[in-house]
């Protein structure tokens, strides 16, 4: 995505207080036409109190945003039937089916020619088109939220934790119906705290901590530019091999497999580190020598999270 | 405002309505429920007089005709005691709320006093009674007056006051025509009011009202749509309610543009009132608990069930000011009494009231996340 492209959304000095809570702290940012979006960061870092006053659900305390060239304060009848929503924690009507959902939905949008049949091919929900919501998994649930969001045929599309409490199989189903609207051009603003989601999807990604953002480029950029090291994992077996890396002047963490992870600068590291190991006869079972992700990122920009994301992938 | 979109919501309630088998059976069963089982209840008061038990120690022939005498006047069905059993161990065994004992020596009395003008020549009857029923008052009550008029007859003159009952109705009703416009009054208001605060709540809580304030519906359509829904599932309802009463108990009822006017006014009221509680119940497992606190006392306290003179007069005076009574009141009016005046009067109190309700349960109503 070039920066030549049209803005869509321009945030401005954003600030959202809840009595003595700021919690979003005069940020800034711009999003352009046809741009995946992803804004990135843990629970409660701002990120769905930002997206609800771009989608003009809920108002700022200060500072200005425009979507699509308009105040979302002031023109918020002009902005709605030009852009699609799918909130954090999407329900619907229980005993409504798919294909009556989108037929109420795009009722709600005045629109006479809304394909539903294309919408749920789109989405991949052709099989279960008579199934009432309440009978829906937890990603298919999902998948119609997100059909329900593109409706109106939305010039922007705000997708909120789309794939948060979903398991494995069904993010990656979201993740493909997503790939598919990014294939078509739709600008997507999708906030998520899951860093693999925005690395697979994302053009462009702001990392949010505690209100503010710390990080905003591409994905590649801001591994570049913030993580210029090498993470060597090893599977060992050797309860000394930790005690081994540590008195080599490294700093190695356990994961929650009991891995043992260490940051290196260079290859030359990793050659020090496996002699090390040879000489002090120290055995592991596998090693991996890999460059970092947004998650190593974010972990290096917030010193927070990692954990969290680390089980969770570990899960998969 | 866009009937386009209110269309759309109603579909969509009643599709959900029509889905809901079990809440679809309990709204349209419970107020047929009651009509039975109180139409039953009230029919066979209006139709079957007294049981009365009597103890005959005299055997005689004026005895026997006195008994005839209860049986007439009184309109009792009668119940012969054995002379030689105790009738207050009858009363207990028996689980009857009164013997009536027509002691020895009645036919000689009677004959002293017929005969021989014998004014010192009487007979006590006695009520051998069991107090703790709720009935036998107005048993005794019917009793004593039936021995006056006896006893008047004995007199050999005409009696000096009479009394002649009009009713204030041109035909003649019956309790069950008074109650049924109760039922559809009550049945309409926890119908508009539970439906309102369950399903506002719990679609807020679910996230599907964050949802839609991020499409072109407005506030003004969805409650305009809720109001549409709540009419036509009381008109269903109530139509039900008709009848099953036509059918079963063979109601007189005066049917025009009052009932349909009444039921609109009574829908405004409590979705108002609901619309109102919403705003401050946050989950839906408190939404019932409002709701009851709300309609639990109008049920009660204002005439759906019985009439209010039967209450104490504080209770009677709280009456007047809940918004049910003129419901009541003017349905009565209108389908009972044929009284256009009465229900003009009544439907201007519920129309002030259902409009303020109204135009606070709007204010009330949070569509876009204020916070």
């Amino acid at each position: 995505m070039t920066n030549e492209a049209e803005p869509v959304i321009e945030v401005e000095h954003l600030t959202k207080r809840y009595g003595e809570l700021l919690a979003v702290d005069g940020i800034s940012f711009t999003v352009r036409k046809g741009e995946v979006f992803a804004f990135l960061g843990p629970n409660g870092a701002g990120k769905t109190t930002t997206v609800e006053i771009i989608e003009t659900i809920r108002s700022s305390t200060s500072g200005s945003v425009r979507l699509l060239g308009m105040d979302v304060t002031k023109r918020k009848r002009d902005i709605v039937p030009r852009i699609g929503v799918l909130p954090q924690g999407f329900s619907s009507f229980d005993r409504i089916t798919v294909r009556e959902t989108l037929q109420y939905y795009s009722r709600l949008f005045c629109r006479r020619e809304t394909d539903i049949d294309g919408l749920i091919e789109l989405v991949n929900l052709k099989d279960k088109s008579r199934e009432q919501y309440k009978n829906l998994s937890g990603g298919l649930k999902q998948r119609l939220g997100i059909a329900i969001a593109l409706v109106n045929d939305p010039e922007v599309v705000f997708l909120d934790e789309p794939t948060t409490g979903l398991d494995p199989a069904a993010r990656r189903e979201v993740w493909n119906v997503l790939l598919g609207l990014k294939e078509k051009g739709k600008t997507i603003f999708l906030t998520t705290h899951y860093m693999e989601e925005a690395e697979l999807l994302a053009d462009a990604v702001a990392i949010i901590s505690k209100g503010k953002i710390i990080a905003m480029d591409s994905p590649r950029e801001l591994i570049e530019g913030n993580a210029r090291y090498l993470l060597l994992t090893l599977q060992a077996i050797d309860e000394k091999v930790f005690e081994i890396v540590r008195n080599m002047g490294f700093e190695p963490i356990h994961d929650n497999h009991k891995n043992i992870k260490v940051r290196v600068a260079q290859t030359d590291d990793v050659l020090k580190i496996l002699n090390g190991l040879k000489d002090e006869g120290a055995s592991f079972l596998n090693l991996d020598v890999r460059k970092p992700n947004l998650e190593e990122v974010f972990l290096q920009l917030t010193g927070e999270a990692l954990q969290e994301n680390l089980a969770e992938r570990e899960a998969k | 405002m866009s009937p386009r979109i209110i269309s759309a919501n109603l579909v969509v309630k009643l599709r959900s309505f029509y889905r809901e088998r079990t809440t679809m059976f309990f709204t349209l069963a419970f107020p047929i429920i009651l009509i039975l089982v109180f139409g039953t209840i009230f029919m066979s008061q209006d139709n079957v007089g007294y049981h009365l038990c009597v103890q005959d120690l005299d055997q005689t022939t004026s005895s026997a005709q006195s008994i005839k005498t209860l049986e007439v006047n009184g309109e009792f069905k009668i119940t012969r005691v054995d002379p030689a059993v105790n009738a207050t161990q009858y009363v207990r065994d028996n689980k009857v709320n009164l013997v009536l004992v027509i002691p020895q020596g009645y036919e000689r009395s009677l004959l002293r006093r017929m005969k021989h003008n014998d004014l010192k020549a009487s007979v006590t009857i006695t009520y051998i009674y069991d107090p703790s029923s709720s009935s036998v008052t107005t048993k005794m009550q019917i009793l004593d007056a039936v021995l006056a008029g006896i006893n008047q007859g004995m007199s050999g003159k005409p009696p000096f006051l009479k009394s002649v009952g009009s009713s204030i109705l041109t035909k003649k009703y019956r309790f069950i025509e008074f109650f049924v416009p109760g039922i559809i009054a009550m049945s309409v208001m926890t119908l508009s009011l539970f439906s309102t605060v369950d399903s506002d709540t719990e679609l807020r809580q679910k996230g599907v009202i964050r949802k839609l304030s991020t499409t072109p519906i407005t506030r003004t359509d969805w409650i305009l749509a809720s109001i549409l829904y709540q009419f036509i599932l009381a008109v269903i309802s109530t139509i039900v309610m008709l009848l099953v009463s036509y059918a079963v108990f063979d109601v007189n009822l005066h049917i025009d543009a009052w009932l349909p006017a009444f039921i609109l006014l009574d829908v405004f009221a409590f979705v108002g009132i609901g619309m109102i509680l919403t705003r401050f119940v946050r989950e839906a497992q408190s939404a019932a608990a409002a709701g009851n606190s709300i309609s639990f006392p109008m049920m009660f306290l204002s005439g759906s069930f019985f009439p209010i003179e039967l209450m104490p007069g504080f209770l009677q005076k709280f009456a007047r000011i809940l918004p049910l009574y003129y419901v009541n009141e003017g349905l009565r009016a209108a389908m009972v009494f044929t009284d256009n005046l009465a229900a003009l009067k009544d439907s201007a109190v519920i129309g002030v009231f259902a409009a303020v309700v109204f135009i606070l349960g709007i204010i009330a109503t949070k569509w876009e996340e204020s916070a």
